[in-house]
């Protein structure tokens, strides 16, 4: 059907362009959908089609082998009474926004000390180097610096003479999860905001140093507003990613060959764990789906919001 | 004037297109009038402290580094008595071992296969759909552009229950060929995303040249305009490499004999296992080089292109 609608296309095609580019342009629309398709179809088969079934399965009763019962929203009133759920569901949360406000405010401030550095280059590159490393050995990596007698341990011993810290008990494990993740995360986003600061002509902050602004006041009136849209787009990626996150947590603390313990699971440990995940899965499939469909509609609609509130005019520079 | 001046200068030095190449802070400021008013904002305590705590966040990802590759080559009881200690000898009893007892050489053949395979496959399907939808005006590209960016916020614990069960019923569960189509096919949003940002921000003049010589629209693209990509064609063909060498999620769920495993897999059967046959943290980290190396290599080689990549991609 698209391919029916060059008579009104055509007219008003590029401006300016040689006229020897119209048939040019007009055979090339015969590419469109034989270019267009098999990317197409990879996408709808494998991603768009397998979230419409989530759907579909989370209203129903299904273990993968017998036939799915209809239950109409029982998954979904079955969450909230949950509480595995709802720790998931506050651990996402608070991955989102307690880990998120941590990146950006460490990134900022990174960003800002690291852009006027010798040897920046080199800084951003290790800094950003665990973003390329599997979150698997980054967790197994954070679990051993903070075991009983690990690294940590062995230096406070040392120095101050203190007892072991139970860094990894039950109490202490998320938290440790949560610096983890801001530790391996920061790397990145300082690359990003830096990439934007980077674009800032000089001048600004020339004129502003002539104006007599402090360090705060260029950060907030030649800095902040001239990497908006950098900053409000990394801030929307986070969200995305932080929903994403399943290896950190999965292979923490772990000698173990079961699931991590509930208490410090996210939405996609909860997704396997009632599904395929643990020494004994639970095959769940429709209970498992609900609660995945649930956290990407929660999501979709704070990316909606998010999307909002950070919208500013841009500025052109 | 003098701030024309100054206009003209960073208008020179601010090569928009590569950030990454702007080195060293050496380009800051031209050399003019007010440089020694900056100058004095840079010895205050403050700005000294950040600076520690910038080299201590550096030192601290170097050493955790160097403490992985040591580790490998020692024996359990040396990691924990003398973690920082230089292994007296290169012991490489965990790396043979971990290669070839601990199934890491078949798992590494399996990932290297998965990552390079997929990857070019994603590449070879996304980068025609990019070409047309960054070139071609319909009054269906630009919906479709956004409908391939919708993938980008799909996780795979949302898709992986439905993707089991179609496989299953073809028979491609517990298959590398299974999951290389759905590595390849997930993988697409996120290529014809970065792709078709790619090609829109370059010039059209050459291939409009190259249709007055009369090219077809075919020759076109596969003369002028893939070459003219090459470099966002090879950053979007690593950051997917890095992105399927690491994959664990869909791994876990559809590979279940050891025979096939990846090397996330073999590292997390490896860590599973020592809960039995007791703690040998050398071999973990030899496990955990053999993760990490190939990563680190490509790495050291191409960094500049892994980072532009992705902040290319924050950057549209």
């Amino acid at each position: 059907m698209t391919l029916a609608t060059p008579p009104v296309g055509e007219p008003r095609h590029r401006r300016g362009s040689p006229r020897g580019t119209g048939a040019f342009d007009r055979s090339r629309r015969r590419l469109y959908l034989p270019f267009v398709v098999p990317a197409l179809v990879l996408y709808l088969a494998f991603v768009i089609g397998p979230t419409l079934a989530a759907l579909w399965i989370s209203f129903h009763r299904w273990d993968g082998v017998s036939d799915m019962r209809w239950n109409g929203l029982d998954n979904y009133s079955a969450l909230f009474d949950d509480p595995t759920f709802r720790t998931a569901l506050a651990n996402t949360l608070i991955i989102l926004v307690v880990a998120g406000a941590a990146i950006f405010a460490i990134s900022f401030v990174l960003t800002m000390i690291v852009r006027e550095m010798r040897g920046r280059s080199f800084i951003r590159s290790v800094l950003f180097f665990p973003h390329i490393v599997s979150a698997i050995v980054l967790s197994i990596v954070w679990g051993f610096i903070f075991e009983h007698n690990g690294t940590v341990n062995t230096i406070l011993s040392t120095v101050f003479g203190t007892e072991p810290i139970p860094w990894l008990n039950a109490d202490n494990l998320f938290l440790m999860i949560l610096i983890g993740t801001v530790w391996i995360s920061t790397g990145l986003y300082v690359t990003i905001i830096l990439a934007a600061v980077d674009r800032i002509p000089r001048y600004f902050y020339e004129e502003a140093l002539l104006a007599g602004a402090n360090a705060y006041q260029r950060l907030r009136f030649v800095t902040l507003p001239l990497s908006w849209d950098v900053i409000s787009v990394a801030a929307i990626f986070w969200t995305i990613s932080s929903l994403k996150i399943f290896e950190f947590i999965y292979a923490f603390g772990g000698t173990t060959n079961d699931m991590p313990p509930p208490a410090v699971w996210n939405s996609a440990l909860f997704v396997y764990g009632e599904s395929f995940g643990g020494r004994s899965p639970s095959y769940l499939f429709g209970y498992a789906s609900a609660s995945a469909i649930l956290m990407l509609v929660l999501f979709t609609a704070l990316i909606v919001v998010l999307r909002r509130l950070l919208r500013r005019d841009s500025i052109e520079f | 004037m003098n701030s024309e001046n100054s206009i003209a200068q960073t208008g020179v030095l601010q090569p928009h297109s590569d950030p990454a190449v702007v080195r060293g802070g050496r380009d800051r400021r031209p050399s003019g009038g007010q440089s020694p008013r900056v100058r004095t904002t840079r010895a205050d305590p403050i700005r000294t402290l950040g600076r520690v705590l910038v080299w201590a966040f550096v030192t601290f990802n170097l050493l955790v580094f160097a403490f992985l590759i040591l580790s490998s080559f020692k024996t359990t009881t040396d990691i924990f008595r003398a973690p920082w200690g230089i292994p007296g000898s290169l012991n490489f009893a965990n790396w043979t071992n971990a290669w070839n007892e601990s199934g890491f050489a078949r798992a590494t053949l399996n990932t290297a296969g998965l990552a390079l395979g997929a990857s070019f496959c994603t590449l070879a399907v996304s980068a025609p759909a990019a070409y047309v939808l960054s070139r071609i005006r319909t009054r269906s590209a630009g919906p479709l552009s956004v409908f391939f960016a919708l993938g980008l916020g799909i996780p795979a614990q949302v898709t992986v229950i439905p993707l089991f069960e179609m496989m299953s019923r073809v028979g491609l569960v517990n298959s590398l060929l299974g999951l290389f189509i759905i590595y390849t096919a997930t993988h697409v949003p996120f290529t014809v995303f970065l792709l078709t940002g790619f090609m829109r921000s370059l010039p059209r003049e050459i291939e409009e040249a190259a249709a007055i010589d009369g090219a077809s629209p075919f020759r076109s693209f596969w003369q002028v305009m893939l070459p003219l990509a090459r470099s966002g064609l090879v950053t979007v063909l690593i950051l997917n490499i890095i992105s399927m060498w690491n994959e664990t999620l869909l791994g876990i769920v559809f590979l279940q004999t050891v025979e096939k495993y990846t090397v996330s897999l073999a590292l997390l059967n490896f860590l599973s296992s020592m809960q039995f046959s007791g703690a040998d943290y050398g071999g973990l980290f030899a496990g955990v080089c053999i993760l990490v190396l190939p990563m680190l290599a490509l790495y050291l080689w191409l960094w500049r292109r892994i980072i532009e990549g992705i902040t290319l991609g924050a950057g549209k």
